[in-house]
């Protein structure tokens, strides 16, 4: 059987083994815009809006890793 | 006198400019021409356009291209298969069941690959084949949940998913390794991720859209 090697796009999966957790910006980048798109009255202040709840869910989420990664190291060394 | 007159009138020159007046019928959102449930379907088939439909255009451009953002996104970091579609198999192969009995009178469901394979062990077809998706679509739907969240980015997802059928084949018939193997681990859940985010998101949007619809738009 033939595999293509080469790698085609849209159709075999990026290598980002190594770089997932940067994956979070764009997410979280696409979901502030979307939600405040819907919530603010006048779209002028969706650029700022959004910015600041990406930086709120980003922090957020590095907040609940870093609990999370000092919870398991505490129970790895107990 | 004349010089208290001037300073009068650059006063309300200055707050004639500072008046904000209400823009035109046709420049707002008042000249909607769409019920709740039409704006509905139109924001499922092309997301963002439910806004577009109620005169809330930039609105619409930026949720619909952001929508369509997120869901290529996933597409291009998990792949294609990330699609992945109930009532087929991991070599994009659709699934049958038909009701077969036994000379005891047992009854049980065959799941085949092949419809036209014939029953073996004394078991008699008291029905005819039906795909698995129509035959019993919830728990079909249910063995990959994530389906429902990424079809509601819309036709979209069914393009997506025709293809993701496609290149799944095998390249000859007796090969058991899909021509395109889907993507595994991290890279296949945030591709998932993403997709049926964007599906939700468009959810959310066809939910906002067809209410301001109801509500007379920009009210």
């Amino acid at each position: 059987m033939m595999l293509p090697l080469a790698y085609q796009l849209f159709l075999d999966p990026m290598p980002l083994w190594d770089y997932w957790p940067w994956t979070l910006i764009p997410l979280a980048l696409g979901v502030s815009i979307v939600y405040k798109s819907m919530k603010c009255k006048s779209m002028k202040t969706v650029p700022r809006e959004a910015a600041a709840i990406t930086f709120w869910i980003l922090f957020g989420m590095i907040s609940a890793a870093a609990v999370l990664w000092g919870i398991v190291a505490i129970v790895a060394k107990v | 006198m004349r010089g208290a007159m001037w300073g009068d009138w650059r006063d309300l020159l200055r707050i004639a400019v500072r008046i904000e007046y209400p823009a035109l019928m046709s420049q707002t959102s008042q000249n909607f021409f769409a019920s709740g449930p039409l704006v509905a379907l139109c924001g499922w088939l092309v997301p963002g356009s439910g806004y577009w439909l109620i005169g809330e255009k930039i609105r619409g451009a930026v949720v619909g291209l952001t929508i369509l953002a997120i869901f290529l996104g996933g597409i291009l970091i998990a792949g294609i298969r990330v699609v992945d579609v109930p009532g087929f198999d991991n070599l994009g192969r659709a699934s049958y069941v038909r009701l077969e009995q036994d000379s005891q009178g047992h009854v049980r469901e065959n799941k085949s690959l092949q419809p036209d394979k014939e029953s073996s062990g004394g078991w008699q077809p008291i029905g005819a084949w039906h795909w698995t998706l129509r035959a019993h679509p919830f728990p079909d739907i249910a063995e990959k949940p994530w389906f429902v969240g990424q079809i509601l980015a819309g036709p979209i997802c069914l393009v997506a998913a025709s293809k993701s059928v496609e290149v799944a084949h095998p390249v000859s018939p007796d090969e058991t390794i899909s021509a395109t193997p889907s993507s595994h681990a991290r890279i296949f859940e945030i591709g998932t991720l993403y997709t049926a985010v964007a599906g939700m998101l468009n959810l959310l949007a066809i939910i906002d859209s067809a209410y301001r619809a109801g509500q007379g738009a920009g009210q």
